[in-house]
């Protein structure tokens, strides 16, 4: 099983670390790295991609971001080969249906709504399949299943 | 042309003259003329056709009898300005017909000099603009609408996003606050967890609010898909499921069927679930209750239908206020809710070209009524 990293695309510091903090509550114990705009967030996914680097194993992506919206950021990873299969987790502000929809139509695997409390995070992990993907220290309710 | 007109006085003869008179015969505007002082004195065929009158009936009388009373006052200037040797060119004003009946026209009066130059009298033109002015204000009308309908887009687009933006402090204070509570338990001490408490439990309430605010913004915003929809059976499917979920209750449900309407389908159902759920919640505290729909005469709309309870009722002198969101008139201690319900039902119907209101008494139960319109949903 092969460390990889998560990459949290989130503009607004209080979620940042308000996620962060969920995170490491749950013993997450994988390297994440926080991209603050849609820019940023493509130019650490696609030079990673470019150079060889291995590719983040998870992305979780708010939609409202500046410079490049996460939509477009979503829109950009499905569109390149290299990137279409890393699993993105899109963080919602409401549980507004557009955006829901606007994000399964652009390809996003699952959604979590902000704050990203970590009983919805969990289930979206588990709904993806991405138990393999999360190292944290085993608990109960949250077994690492075989890949 | 106006000016010319007083050569026809120069007498028949003049080829020039013929010409003129048959150019003012054949024309499609009134051409009046009139003395200085305002009365009558030729009046040509489409002056007839325009206002009415034969030549015979009006040559003589005051130019004011062609006028609304109340725009009596816009001759007396024209003749005080002509009296000065100006001219008034393309004035637009109503114009009283022989029947009573008003009309648009556009005018222009000219003084006539004789060959002195002396003042001896003063020529109109009217063109009938009624048409012109029907199409102007169908057309201001129209404009009036989209900027309208431009407005509340706007307002609803700011309502969103304001909603949207005020969830990003609420989620630090909630989130931050939890953390607080969690990782610093022990330091904020018994009365400091207290105060922890309070915060979180008023940033709940404040995300429930913005919650509401996002419903009703996407029920102002949300497209209009209009079908035929029985309206009873919406009902009778909201009943069973409100009675499925309270087996203990003893409710009886009356319910007209069908009642057919041409309705969005989702929101209308919308509307009727905050109807009938609002019956069950304040019949609550009851042992038997009933909860009536039906239909009453409609008048001019579509349909008229009524939710009636025999529940706790409401002080009718805050009937209005029921429909505004966030009122409530009974405590939340009492009966839960935020107050968006009837708001989003106001909402519903009104994008249904509809109306909502209620009758009730505090204690006598509560009938809340409301239209739809057979036409076109915005």
């Amino acid at each position: 099983m092969t460390t990889r990293s998560i990459l949290l695309v989130e503009d607004n510091p209080d979620d940042e670390m308000l996620t962060l903090r969920a995170l490491k509550k749950n013993n997450i114990l994988n390297a994440i790295a926080v991209a603050h705009d849609g820019a940023e967030a493509l130019e650490l996914i696609f030079s990673k991609a470019s150079s060889g680097e291995p590719l983040p194993g998870l992305i979780l992506l708010d939609l409202k971001l500046p410079k490049i919206d996460g939509l477009e950021v979503l829109r950009r990873i499905r569109a390149d080969e290299r990137t279409r299969i890393i699993p993105v987790v899109v963080l919602t502000g409401s549980k507004l249906e557009e955006d829901i929809l606007a994000g399964y139509r652009g390809g996003a695997n699952a959604y979590v709504r902000k704050p990203v409390n970590f009983a919805e995070f969990a289930e979206a992990v588990k709904t993806l399949g991405l138990f393999w993907l999360i190292l944290n220290e085993p608990v109960p309710e949250f077994t690492p299943q075989p890949d | 042309m106006g000016v010319d007109v007083v050569k026809l006085e120069d007498g028949p003869g003049f080829p020039e003259s013929e010409l003129l008179s048959a150019i003012v015969e054949s024309s499609d505007d009134a051409i009046v003329g009139g003395t200085t002082g305002g009365q009558i004195t030729t009046w040509n065929p489409a002056a007839e056709k325009i206002y009415g009158y034969r030549a015979e009936q009006i040559v003589g009388q005051p130019l004011t009898v062609l006028s609304p009373d109340e725009r009596i006052g816009e001759i007396e200037e024209t003749l005080a300005k002509i009296g000065r040797g100006e001219r008034v060119v393309h004035r637009e004003t109503v114009c009283r017909r022989q029947d009573g009946e008003t009309f648009h026209v556009s005018m222009t009066a000219s003084p006539i000099h004789d060959g002195d130059g002396l003042l001896i009298g003063v020529s109109a033109i009217a063109r009938d603009i009624t048409e012109q002015h029907q199409a102007r204000a169908a057309a201001e009308l129209l404009r009036k609408a989209d900027d309208l309908e431009q407005a509340n887009r706007t307002l609803e687009s700011f309502t969103y996003s304001v909603a949207h933006d005020l969830r990003a402090p609420l989620r630090a204070l909630g989130g931050f606050t939890s953390a607080l509570m969690e990782d610093c338990a022990d330091d904020l001490g018994e009365a400091g967890r207290g105060y922890a408490k309070r915060i979180l439990a008023a940033t709940g309430q404040m995300s429930v609010l913005i919650d509401d605010l996002l419903v009703l913004s996407r029920i102002a915003r949300a497209e209009m898909h209009p079908e035929r929809v029985d309206l009873g059976a919406e009902v009778a499917r909201i009943a069973a499921d409100l009675q499925r979920g309270a087996p203990q209750r003893r409710v009886h449900f009356a319910i007209e069927q069908p009642v057919p309407a041409r309705a969005d389908r989702l929101l209308i159902r919308t509307a009727l679930q905050h109807l009938v759920e609002n019956a069950w919640k304040f019949t609550s505290g009851q042992d038997d209750a009933l909860i009536e729909f039906g239909t009453v005469p409609a008048g001019d709309a579509h349909v008229c239908c009524y939710v009636r309870d025999d529940g706790v009722g409401f002080d009718p002198d805050y009937a209005g206020k029921l429909f505004q969101p966030f009122q409530r008139l009974h405590p939340a201690s009492d009966f839960p809710g935020t107050g968006i319900g009837l708001a989003s039902v106001k909402q519903i119907v009104e994008r249904h070209h509809g109306r909502a209101w209620a009758e009730g008494e505090v204690g006598e139960g509560a009938t809340f009524y409301f239209t739809l319109e057979a036409g076109e949903i915005a």
